[in-house]
This record gives structure tokens, C-alpha cells and sequence, in this order.
């Protein structure tokens, strides 16, 4: 089956549960966006996913295959993470060269051409970049693998907003072009939004949706109003949070939309992503 | 296999340029040492003697740096502990060996121009087998590799407070095995281990030097380092 299977994932640091026995899956041909706060266990993660640490308990299956300390894996997953674990003293150049030493998969012109469109002098060292630069570098190797899964981890931290609309298009492009599964790890929900296919949202090391981005917008909506009002038409339904200004509420609501009691005075709109997440993340759960 | 041999290439060839300054630097000091001593002592003396400590030194760097840079770079290239490890016992191999080559080569040349210069190995087993010279040299160069590389492979794993307390510890074992030894130890035990000792260097009690012993003590101590690094790396993760 061409999936990353999480199965009964924990992880724990000391006292601190940081995954608490997650069970989810990536399918294969799909873009994900994997949303969470500071600290809700994103990286913590896809670190087990890539087996740079190890789960206390569960397992995760690539393909049907153990990832765990698995080198027949090397050639199916990539994971481009926010810090830097590339040796700072190689020059750009060299960082390719050693990369399509250890995959068999890795497009070294692609490498050149997109490092000549993000305009990144590639007889610089690692270290001599810019954070930005050392980003775009990161990413350029990501787009230039040709392995079934990449994962990004805040994969435009530091861009400015002309090589984050690039990324974003040669993510597309990428996407069009061969079938692959992305998962977009970041904070920056509105950017991708129109992106991502399926969410993800990880909240205090627990799982607190996965669904489609057009289901989850087409069920999440806010009714605004008198606070009286408000609460009235809340009743019984799946409110994910409130705002208040004086005697004027606005609730966050999942679920089926319903028409309106004639001559009410509340008003629906519809909720972008970054509200369902910031209000499913502020409760902590449904 | 090509996956191995790619991680093990890296790691050799990004030491290459370290061991290349490191000589260029070692051999411009040791020059001007030895001209000036020469100036002044009508060449009689060279001023400097034994440079492998220098380079145990420079392989015991190597080795720390061995996890810190290499670790991470490769598992970020999905490679997996056991290669990992594997890549870099391999790159211990080929550097301690060059290394040793290269050491070999210009102590005993140094030594057969000027009597006064005297390589590490030469002292203790005399100048007359160059081979077993190298050989001697690489295993001894391994075994500080390894000691270091285990080394900070603890201070990884159990962080820098209970490696400090893990010292402290070594050191009060140092004291008691020494107090062991002067106060408690029958002088037939204490004669016998320090037998065995010597005969594990080489130096029999007939006053023969077998250099194959000493190769031999550094290769077991090299590998159960090794064994002891790999149990820990096999379980490290990355910080």
C-alpha cells in the first residue's frame, strides 16, 4: 500500500508526552499540510517518520516497510527540516555533488537550473548563506529528489515573499509533473491553503483532525451577532470558539449549515483555514 | 553497497583537506623549530621529538568530530545508524592508516639524516621494521579514534551534567585501582599484572620485544570501543 503509516505512536521526553499514541496515515499523491502550534509535536513527528529519533512505542510503515533504521526506505522518503544538518564548511556545489552520491534518484541539473531561478550562488559554503538562501538551498534539494514523499518542515522560514510564491509554483509544477506526496509542516496556514489537499492538525502530541481542506472549509463558519443571539443558535451545535466585542459575539462553528430563524439578526460568514485552526488549537480539541 | 561506499567517501574526502592543513601546519612549525635549533647547536639537536603525539592529538579531534558533523549530515540523507556508524569506522581506518603511513615514513626518513630525532615507535621498538612501524602506528592511532568517538557519544547520550558526574567517577576509580595496587594488592599480584602489562605492549620478560602483542592489545582495545560505540549509536537520536 503506497502510504506513511503511524501506528500507536508515542513519544515521551521525561514527564512530557510529546506524541501521544498517534495513529494516522499520508496517502500516496496527495499535499498535506501539517498544522500545530509551537510545541504540539510536528517536528517531533516527522523526525520518527524519517528515524532521526525513535518512538517509545508504535511503529511507522512506509509502504508497508519499517522505517525504523530501514535503508530500503533511503530512496522512498526525504525530509527537508528547518534546522540545519548539512555540513557548513561544503560549498553548495558540493552538497549537491554528495547528494546525488547518496540517492539514486537526485536530478543534479534540475539541482543547477532551480539554483539559477532562486538565484543562489552555488561556490558559496553552506554557512557563508543567508538564512533565507539556506532555506532556498534546502529546498531546491527537496524539489530535485525524485522520491515518493518529502516532507518540508517550515520550508520558507526566512524567504521573502517573491521566493515563497517561486517555491510555491515549483511545488505545483513538481506536483503536476510526477505524482508525489508532500507534507507541508509550517505556520503560515493562509499560504498554503490554497495549496494543501488534506489537513492534518496535531495539537498537545494528539491528532485533532484530518480532513480535506474543501470539507473542513465547506463545514467551518462563523455566526456573528447579538451575544444573546449567539448563544441561542450555538445550542446543540459544534462551536470551536468565540470572540467577544462588548454585547457583540462571534462564534466558530463545524458542522451543517443552517438557514437562519427569519427576521434573526446573526450573520454567517465563511471561516478561512487559518481561523478553524487557530480556534480548534486555542480549545484543544472538539 | 554503493550506498555505504558513497557515506564512507564522504566522510574520508571531507578529512582530507583537515589532515592536508594539519600536516602543512605541523611540518612548517617543526621546520622552523628545527632550523633554529640547528642554528644554535651547530645541528646537533633537532629540537623536537616523538610529532605522532601531535597527530594522536589531531585523530582524537577527528573523532569527536567524527559523530558531531557526520552523524548528522548523513542521517539527514536518510542513511541509517548501522551505515552511519559503519562509514565512519571505515573513515577511522583509512585516516589512522595514512596517517601512520605518512608519520612512518618522514620519522624514520628525519631519523636516518639526524640521530637525534626519535619517532614514538622507534624509542620503544627500535627503527629496523618500518612495516610493523605503521602497522603499530595505525592501531594506535585507531584506538584514540574510538576512545573519542565513544566518548562523545556519551556526552550525547547522557548530557553534559551526568558525563560530568561519569568523570569525576573515572577519575575516583583512577585513585582507588592506584591505592589497590600501593596498599592492597600482594606484590605477586601487582609483579604478575605489570608482567602481563608489559608482555601486552611487547616487552617479554626475557628482555625480546614482540611488536605483534601491542598491535594485537590496541585491536581488541580498539574494537571493544567500537563494539561500546555502536550499542550507544545505535540507539542515539538526533538533538
Amino acid at each position: 500500500m503506497s502510504t506513511i503509516q503511524i501506528k500507536n505512536v508515542t513519544k515521551r521526553y521525561k514527564d512530557i508526552t510529546a506524541l501521544d499514541n498517534i495513529s494516522i496515515s499520508f496517502e500516496f499523491g496527495k499535499i498535506y499540510g501539517f498544522l500545530g502550534r509551537n510545541g504540539a509535536g510536528k517536528s517531533t513527528l516527522i523526525n520518527i517518520i524519517v528515524n532521526r529519533i525513535f518512538a517509545d512505542q508504535g511503529e511507522v510503515l512506509i509502504d508497508d516497510i519499517p522505517a525504523k533504521e530501514n535503508m530500503r526506505v533511503q530512496e522512498k522518503i526525504f525530509c527537508m527540516s528547518a534546522t540545519d544538518l548539512y555540513d557548513g564548511d561544503l560549498k553548495v556545489k558540493d552538497h549537491y555533488k554528495w547528494t546525488n552520491r547518496f540517492y539514486d534518484n537526485f536530478d543534479l541539473k534540475k539541482a543547477y537550473t532551480l539554483s539559477e531561478k532562486f538565484n543562489l550562488d552555488t561556490n558559496k559554503k553552506f554557512k557563508g548563506l543567508s538564512k533565507g538562501y539556506q532555506s532556498i538551498f534546502k529546498l531546491i534539494i527537496a524539489l530535485s529528489l525524485n522520491v515518493p514523499y518529502i516532507i518540508f518542515d517550515e520550508p520558507v522560514l526566512g524567504l521573502d515573499a517573491n521566493h515563497r510564491e517561486l517555491f510555491y509554483s515549483l511545488l505545483l509544477k513538481e506536483f503536476e509533473n510526477g505524482k508525489k506526496t508532500f507534507i507541508i509542516a509550517t505556520h503560515l496556514i493562509e499560504e498554503v491553503s490554497n495549496i494543501i489537499e488534506e489537513i492534518v492538525l496535531i495539537d498537545e502530541g494528539k491528532i485533532l483532525l484530518q480532513e480535506s481542506v474543501e470539507s473542513l472549509l465547506e463545514k467551518g463558519y462563523s455566526v456573528s451577532g447579538l451575544a444573546g443571539d449567539v448563544d441561542r443558535y450555538c445550542e446543540n451545535r459544534n462551536v470551536i470558539g468565540f470572540d467577544e466585542l462588548g454585547s457583540l459575539k462571534i462564534a466558530y462553528v463545524l458542522g451543517e449549515k443552517t438557514a437562519l430563524p427569519q427576521g434573526s439578526n446573526l450573520r454567517i460568514s465563511a471561516m478561512n483555514l487559518q481561523k478553524v485552526f487557530v480556534k480548534m488549537t486555542e480549545k484543544g480539541g472538539w | 553497497m554503493n550506498k555505504l561506499k558513497s557515506a564512507v567517501m564522504y566522510e574520508c574526502s571531507t578529512k582530507i583537506k583537515a589532515i592536508g592543513l594539519f600536516y602543512l601546519i605541523e611540518y612548517l612549525i617543526v621546520a622552523l623549530i628545527f632550523a633554529i635549533v640547528a642554528i644554535f647547536t651547530n645541528g646537533k639537536d633537532t629540537g623536537s621529538n616523538i610529532l605522532e603525539i601531535s597527530t594522536v592529538i589531531f585523530v582524537s579531534v577527528i573523532g569527536v568530530l567524527g559523530y558531531k558533523e557526520d552523524f548528522k549530515a548523513l542521517i539527514q540523507n536518510g542513511y541509517t545508524r548501522k551505515y552511519i556508524f559503519t562509514a565512519t569506522v571505515c573513515m577511522f581506518i583509512f585516516m589512522c592508516a595514512s596517517m601512520a603511513l605518512i608519520d612512518t615514513v618522514i620519522g624514520n626518513t628525519i631519523h636516518y639524516f639526524n640521530n637525534n630525532y626519535f619517532t614514538l615507535y622507534g624509542i620503544l621498538y627500535g627503527y629496523d621494521n618500518p612495516f610493523l612501524n605503521w602497522l603499530w602506528l595505525t592501531v594506535f592511532y585507531l584506538s584514540f579514534c574510538s576512545l573519542f568517538y565513544l566518548a562523545v557519544l556519551i556526552i550525547n547520550k547522557v548530557g553534559k551534567r551526568a558525563s560530568l558526574f561519569i568523570s569525576i567517577v573515572l577519575g575516583g576509580v583512577i585513585v582507588i585501582i592506584i591505592a589497590l595496587f600501593r596498599f592492597v594488592f600482594s606484590s605477586e599480584t601487582v609483579h604478575n599484572i605489570a608482567e602481563f602489562s608489559m608482555k601486552a605492549m611487547g616487552f617479554m620478560p626475557d628482555g625480546t620485544k614482540n611488536v605483534l602483542f601491542p598491535v594485537i592489545s590496541f585491536l581488541i582495545a580498539g574494537a571493544a570501543l567500537e563494539i561500546a560505540s555502536y550499542t550507544i549509536i545505535r540507539r542515539t537520536e538526533l538533538k
